[in-house]
This record gives C-alpha cells, structure tokens and sequence, in this order.
C-alpha cells in the first residue's frame, strides 16, 4: 500500500489547502470519465481519490499519522464511473451524439463508407425498452388479470398479469417500447410489478397465510365456519378442541405454481364476546380446570 | 431499472433545486413526465460525472456543459471507431 502523501504528492506537514488543490489538479489529469479510454488513469484515480478522502478527513488523517489506521480501506469501493454506462447504452440513449464526425461522412473514401453503414446500422437498430411500474392488488397477482397502464407519455398498453405473478417480477411487452431512432422495431416495455398487500391475506412462497377469528364456542365445542380464499370463501371444519394459534391447512387453495398450486394456511384465533357476559363468568367461577391447565408452565418454572 | 426521483436525489447527493437547473440546462434528461421523472443508472453515473466535476475539480456551470458536450462527443467516436474496428469495449 503506498503512502498517501506520496500518491498526492505533497509533504506530511501540507495545509488541508494544499491537499485539496493536489487532489484537484490530479482529478482533472485522472478523471476516468475525461479519460475513457486509459485503464492505467483509472486505477491511478482510484488511488488519488482514495488518498484524498483519507486526507481530507481531519480525525482520519490524525489517526492515520498517529499509525492507527493503514493506507488499506481507503481505496475508493469499485465505481462504475459515467464511461461505463455511455459505452453500454443502447443507440439513441439521451446523451447520444454523433456530431464529432458527422462531416467525416460526406467523404467519398473507405472510412467515410464505414461511417456510413454505420450510421445506417444504427438507423435500423431497435429503439430503446422502456421501463414502467405497476402496482397491482393482491387478488389480481394471485388470480391473474389483465391491467391497462396508463403511460406518461400519454397512452396505454393492457397488461396481462399472469396468475401467481411475483412481487418485482419484470413482464415484458414486445414492440411497446420507444420507437427507433430511425427505422428498426420499436423497443419493449418492461413492467416492474408491485403487488399492494391485502388486508388479511399474506403471502409466503406459494402458500397464503390468514388469521381466523373463531368464537369461544367454536374453538371448544368445533364447527364448519366459512373461510376467505383468493377463489371465494370456501367451508372449514375447525376441530373441537382447537387452540388460538392452531395452524388449518386447505390444499390447493394458495398461489399457482408450476403444476398446481400452494396451499392456504389458516392460523385460529380465538375471540371472547366483546361485551361482557354475565353468563360465561357466573359458569367459568364455578368452573374447575383440573391441575395439567397451566398454559404459563415454559415462562415460569 | 426504474430509480425515481427520490432515489436518484438520494444517490446523486443532490437537492430538488439543483436538479430543476441540470434538467433545465439538458445536463441530465430523464426519462418520464415532468411530474413522474424516471431515472436509470447512466442519469446517476453521469450526474456524480457532474458532482465530480463542481467540486473536486472546480469547474463552474459553464464549463460543465462545455465539458458534457464534449465528453458525449467522445463516445460516439469511440462507439463509431469501437464499430469500425468490429471491437467492443467495456
């Protein structure tokens, strides 16, 4: 690791003026986006800004003179810098600009050919996908749906959520996207979706999860209560004796997935009467358990 | 990848005010409505181009312009000269 006075070039005892005006000048040399082209300046930068923020900061470079950091760690973390984008990006991206040679291709020689059947190439190039979001109810991710997307460039493109669609799944649309700069196929649109959560359902995986209110009654003495599935309430035979807590499992009725679909988990809770009764207090103060109902027995040993 | 505008704020360590001008000079042109700006990874990687510019090598508003146009013009002759030679560069 060398040292950070020397990458910068200035002496131990340099004012914080001084670093910054190193540090600059060295930025304006080594910037890697005025240098897009040489790797060797952009690894020298990253020396240089990682030297300069050691630097610059007071309590670091204090602690670094007093030996209690090393140079290490103030490498700046691996930046994607502005070049790597604008070389990646498609034809006809916004800060696309061809001007610095237009009048190359006026030529009548090789080179202007060249530039020509590439300026051709890039006129039939497909125009750029472009990104949308939509946010979808719970029961349409589930069950399937067909949503229209209202675009900000005016317009819409119907949508088909496919049943049991994921949360941040990306759909894509062939040909919604922008149009070609010149004459090739239009883009995609890409449909980040984004699912609302229900007010009683959750998902897990495939499976839908739901709390059950259950009266006294029914968790003591059991009962067929209805149940909300993403398909429509359905029958459940809660068990006599079935605690707050208790876990009911309903096959099949959960999110599609390849080859069937998850299941529904019905977790009881049990409810007393909201307004006081006189009758369940006068039964329960007469009301012996027996000596096993000690539901506190784990917390207190 | 959508970034919206809030992220983007967040990531380009920049206030709503600042943006209004970058918009307004053409420095960045984010995709979306004036209402729904859209941002994507290139709008931050160019906009830290300009944050790097501003302060660390103390260009002022006009040269930053001067310096976008130019550095746009840089990369399509390299992308037509990438396309000549039949190379692609990362």
């Amino acid at each position: 690791m060398k040292d950070p006075y020397e990458i910068l070039g200035v002496a131990r005892t340099a004012a914080p003026d001084d670093i910054r005006q190193a540090y600059r000048r060295l930025a304006k040399k080594l910037h890697p986006d005025l240098n897009p082209g040489n790797k060797e300046s952009e690894e020298r930068f990253k020396e240089v800004s990682g030297a300069h923020e050691l630097l610059s900061d007071p309590d670091k470079r204090r602690r670094f003179d007093n030996g209690e950091i090393d140079a290490s760690g103030s490498e700046r973390r691996k930046q994607r810098f502005y070049k790597d984008f604008a070389a990646e990006a498609a034809p006809g991206h916004p800060y696309e600009n061809r001007s610095g040679f237009a009048d190359f291709t006026e030529a009548n020689d090789l080179f202007a050919q060249l530039l020509r059947r590439q300026a051709e190439e890039a006129r039939r190039a497909p125009g750029p996908d472009l990104n949308y979001r939509l946010s979808i109810e719970f029961l349409d991710a589930i069950n399937g749906a067909t949503k229209r997307l209202t675009l900000p460039e005016g317009g819409t493109i119907d949508v088909t959520i496919p049943p049991g669609i994921q949360e941040g799944q990306t759909l894509r649309l062939r040909g919604k996207g922008a149009p070609s700069v010149g004459e090739g196929a239009s883009g995609d649109a890409l449909v980040e979706i984004s699912i609302n959560p229900h007010r009683f359902f959750a998902r897990h995986g495939d499976d839908i999860h739901v709390d059950l209110p259950v009266t006294l009654t029914e968790a003591v003495l059991g009962a067929r209560v209805r149940v909300p599935t993403p398909t429509g309430p359905v029958i459940l035979t809660v068990p006599k004796g079935s605690n707050t807590g208790a876990v009911l499992r309903l096959k099949g009725k959960g999110a599609p997935r390849p080859g069937g679909h998850g299941d529904e988990l019905v977790k009881l809770k049990v409810m007393l009467p909201t307004e006081p009764n006189p009758e369940l207090e006068a039964f329960l103060s007469s009301w012996a358990p027996g000596t096993g109902y000690d539901p506190r027995r784990d917390l207190l040993p | 990848m959508i970034i919206s505008k809030l992220d983007f704020l967040l990531r380009a360590e920049l206030d709503q005010e600042t943006l209004d001008v970058w918009i307004k000079e053409e420095w960045l042109v984010p995709r979306g409505t004036a209402a729904e700006l859209m941002f994507s990874e290139i709008d931050v990687a160019r906009a830290k181009l300009i944050q790097d510019l501003r302060r660390d090598m103390g260009v002022n508003d006009e040269g930053v312009g001067v310096i976008l146009n130019l550095v746009d013009q840089v990369h399509g002759l390299r992308k037509a000269l990438a396309g000549l030679l039949g190379t692609r560069r990362e």
